[in-house]
C-alpha cells in the first residue's frame, strides 16, 4: 500500500513513541510481569504498527522490541546477556511470531490492494464500454436525423425535376454530396473515438477486388481499371473487416481517379508478401512530394494549391489509416516508377490448411 | 402493373409521401400505416403484393415486423433504413426481408428495387428452373446437373452444386452468409466465412467470364452473395 511520505513519518514516529511508552510502563512494574506479558504487549504494538505502516515498520518494530525485550526484561537486566537458556527460546519465538505476523498482514493487504486495483480496472473498462455505446447511439441518431430529411429533399426534388424544372436535379445532387460528407464525418468520428466495431473475418482477396471494381464502376471519369492478382491461381486469404477494407480500397481508387491525367489507367492489385496480404492502388498522377507523404494522412489536410472542391472533406486517408491500424495493418504511400503514386494497404495474411474448404464430397 | 398493392409502413409522413409518389408513378397503388402494429394488421387485412418497411418505428422493432409478416405472408419486404450498417442489413435479411435500401435513396433506385422484387415474387417461389439457365456466356442445367462456360464443360463438386442451387433458387435476392451456410452445410461448424469464400471463388472460376469481376454471383459486402437474375446491359 502506498502512503504519502508525510503521513508515513507520522506513523513511524507514533509507533516508536508507543513502543517507548509501553516499554517504560512495563519497566515500572517489571517485578509483577513475566515474559509472556511482555511478549504479548510488544506483539500488540508491532501488529498495530504493521497495519498502519506496512511491512518495513512492522519488521523494524519487531527487531527493536526484540532488543528491548532482551535489555529490559530478561535477566540480567541492562545487558544483552541471557542468564536462563529457556529465555532464549522465549525471545526467538517472540521475534519469529512478530515477523511472521507482520509478513502475513502485509500479504493480506497487498492482495486486498490488488483486488481493489482489478476492480477499478474492470469498472473503468465497463464505463468506457458504456461511453462507447452511448457515443455510437448518438452517432446513429445523428445519422438518422440527417438522412431522413435528406431522403425527403431528394424525393421531392425528383418530383419537381420530373415536372420539368432542371434546377431540381442540382438539389438532388447536392443532397447526395451532403450525405456523402455526413457519412465521412460519421466514419471519421467512429474511427477517432475508437467505437468503430470491426468485424475481422477470413476474407479472400479476389472477392474484395471484385466488390471494389463493382462499386467504382461508372464513376472513374473514363480511367480504365486494371486488376492484378498474384499469384493468379493461388488463393489469397487475409484477416480483415470486408466492408471497412472495401471502403478504404474504394477511397484509394477514387483518389487515384481524381488525380490522374485523362484516360490514364488505374491499376489495382493484391499480392502476398511475407505474413501480410497487400492491396495496392497505382496511379499516373503528378506524384506526392516526400515532405507531404506523412501529412496527407492527417485529417482535413489539403495539398498546397489544391482547389477546395477537389478532395471533398480531406478525411478519406485518415479514416483509411485508422481502419488499417485497427485491424493490425498499414496504409503507406510510395512514389511510382515512371511517375505517379502507389498506395499500399496491408492486412494480416491467413494460411489456408487442407481442411479449410469444409467439402465433404 | 397497376393492380399491385404496396403497403408502406413508416412513422414519418414526409417519407410516406415520397414513397407513395414514387410507387404510384406507374408501379401500383399505395396503402399506408404509421406504426408497426397497424402495419402488421393492414398487411393481414389487405394482403399487399409488396411491403415497404421503414426501420426505427416507435412501437415495434423492424426485424420483429419482418418476422411476424413472414410467418404467414410471402409478399416481398423492402426495408428502408438510415443506419446503413451491414449488421442491421444481414439481421433483417435473416428475419425475412427481401431487400434493404439505405437512406437517402433516389426515387429511381427505389422504383427499380420495388419492380425487381415484384417481378421476382411473380415467378414460382424456390422452384428449380426446368430449362437450362443461360447467363453471361454460362449455361447451367440444375436438373442434369451440368455447367458450361462458353461451351466448355466444367466440373463442380457436390458442395459447389448445393451452393449454386441455393443461390439460383433465390436468384435476385441477397442470401446472407448465415442463410447460405445453413442451406449448404446444415449446421454451423468450422469456419463458415472461410468455407463460403473458398467455394464462391471456386464456382466463380468455373462460371464467370472474368472471376475477378464477377457479374453472375455478386458480392453484397459484409452481408452475403446474390445470383443475378437480370444482368445490367
Amino acid at each position: 500500500m502506498r502512503i504519502r511520505s508525510s503521513s508515513r513519518w507520522f506513523v513511524w514516529t507514533v509507533s516508536f513513541a508507543a513502543l517507548t511508552g509501553v516499554t517504560a510502563a512495563m519497566v515500572a512494574v517489571r517485578d509483577r510481569l513475566n515474559a509472556a506479558h511482555v511478549a504479548l504487549a510488544y506483539l500488540i504494538v508491532v501488529q498495530l504498527a504493521s497495519v498502519r505502516g506496512g511491512r518495513a515498520l512492522g519488521l523494524s518494530l519487531a527487531v527493536t522490541s526484540f532488543l528491548a525485550f532482551n535489555w529490559f526484561f530478561l535477566p540480567p537486566y541492562g545487558t544483552f546477556a541471557i542468564a536462563n537458556p529457556i529465555d532464549w527460546f522465549v525471545l526467538v519465538a517472540f521475534l519469529m511470531t512478530s515477523i511472521i505476523a507482520a509478513e502475513l498482514l502485509y500479504r493480506a493487504q497487498a492482495l486486498g490492494a490488488e483486488r481493489e486495483r482489478l476492480e477499478a480496472t474492470t469498472r473503468r473498462a465497463r464505463s468506457l464500454e458504456e461511453t462507447n455505446r452511448s457515443k455510437d447511439a448518438v452517432l446513429a441518431a445523428v445519422s438518422h436525423d440527417l438522412r431522413t430529411p435528406l431522403t425527403t429533399i431528394k424525393g421531392l426534388a425528383h418530383e419537381i425535376a420530373d415536372a420539368g424544372d432542371e434546377r431540381a436535379e442540382i438539389i438532388e445532387e447536392e443532397a447526395d454530396r451532403l450525405n456523402a460528407f455526413v457519412g465521412k464525418l460519421l466514419d471519421f468520428s467512429r474511427v477517432t473515438m475508437g467505437t468503430a466495431a470491426l468485424d475481422v473475418q477470413p476474407n479472400e482477396a479476389e472477392d474484395l477486388l471484385g466488390a471494389a471494381a463493382q462499386q467504382v464502376q461508372g464513376r472513374l471519369d473514363g480511367h480504365p481499371l486494371v486488376l492484378h492478382v498474384e499469384p493468379s491461381d493461388g488463393m489469397l486469404f487475409g484477416g480483415f473487416d470486408f466492408v471497412q477494407t472495401l471502403r478504404v480500397l474504394v477511397n484509394l481508387i477514387d483518389n487515384a481517379s481524381k488525380y490522374s491525367p485523362a484516360g490514364a489507367p488505374i491499376e489495382v492489385g493484391a499480392r502476398r508478401r511475407d505474413s501480410s496480404l497487400e492491396f495496392w492502388v497505382a496511379d499516373r498522377g503528378s506524384g506526392i512530394a516526400e515532405s507531404e507523404r506523412q501529412r496527407i494522412f492527417e485529417p482535413f489536410y489539403r495539398r498546397p494549391g489544391e482547389a477546395l472542391n477537389v478532395a471533398g472533406a480531406g478525411l478519406g486517408l485518415s479514416i483509411a489509416r485508422g481502419i488499417a491500424e485497427a485491424q493490425r495493418g498499414t496504409v503507406t504511400l510510395a512514389a511510382r516508377e515512371g511517375g505517379g503514386s502507389v498506395f499500399t494497404l496491408t492486412v494480416p495474411a491467413i494460411d489456408l490448411d487442407a481442411t479449410s474448404s469444409g467439402d465433404e464430397s | 402493373m397497376e393492380h399491385d398493392l404496396v403497403l408502406v409502413i413508416d412513422d414519418e409522413p414526409q417519407i410516406r409521401r415520397v414513397v407513395r409518389n414514387a410507387v404510384e408513378a406507374g408501379i401500383g397503388k399505395v396503402i399506408e400505416a404509421s406504426t408497426g402494429r397497424a402495419g402488421i394488421d393492414l398487411a393481414a387485412a389487405e394482403r399487399p403484393s409488396l411491403i415497404i418497411l421503414d426501420l426505427g418505428l416507435p412501437d415495434v422493432d423492424g426485424a420483429d415486423v419482418c418476422r411476424s409478416i413472414r410467418a404467414w405472408s410471402a409478399a416481398p419486404i423492402v426495408v428502408l433504413s438510415a443506419r446503413g450498417s451491414v449488421n442491421e442489413k444481414a439481421a433483417l435479411l435473416d428475419a425475412g426481408a427481401d431487400d434493404y435500401i439505405a437512406k437517402p435513396f433516389s426515387t429511381i433506385e427505389l422504383q427499380a428495387r420495388v419492380r425487381a422484387q415484384l417481378r421476382r415474387a411473380r415467378l414460382a417461389p424456390a422452384a428449380v428452373p426446368a430449362h437450362v439457365l443461360e447467363i453471361d456466356g454460362a449455361s447451367i442445367d440444375l436438373a442434369k446437373p451440368s455447367v458450361k462456360r462458353d461451351g466448355v464443360a466444367a466440373h463442380l463438386t457436390k458442395t459447389e452444386w448445393q451452393l449454386l442451387r441455393t443461390l439460383i433458387q433465390n436468384a435476385g435476392r441477397t442470401m446472407t452468409h448465415r442463410q447460405l451456410f445453413h442451406a449448404v452445410w446444415g449446421n454451423s461448424h468450422g469456419d463458415m466465412q472461410q468455407y463460403l469464400r473458398v467455394h464462391i471463388r471456386s464456382i466463380r472460376r468455373k462460371i464467370e467470364r472474368d472471376p475477378v469481376r464477377p457479374r453472375i454471383i455478386v458480392t453484397e459486402p459484409g452481408v452475403g452473395y446474390r445470383f443475378e437474375n437480370e444482368l445490367p446491359p
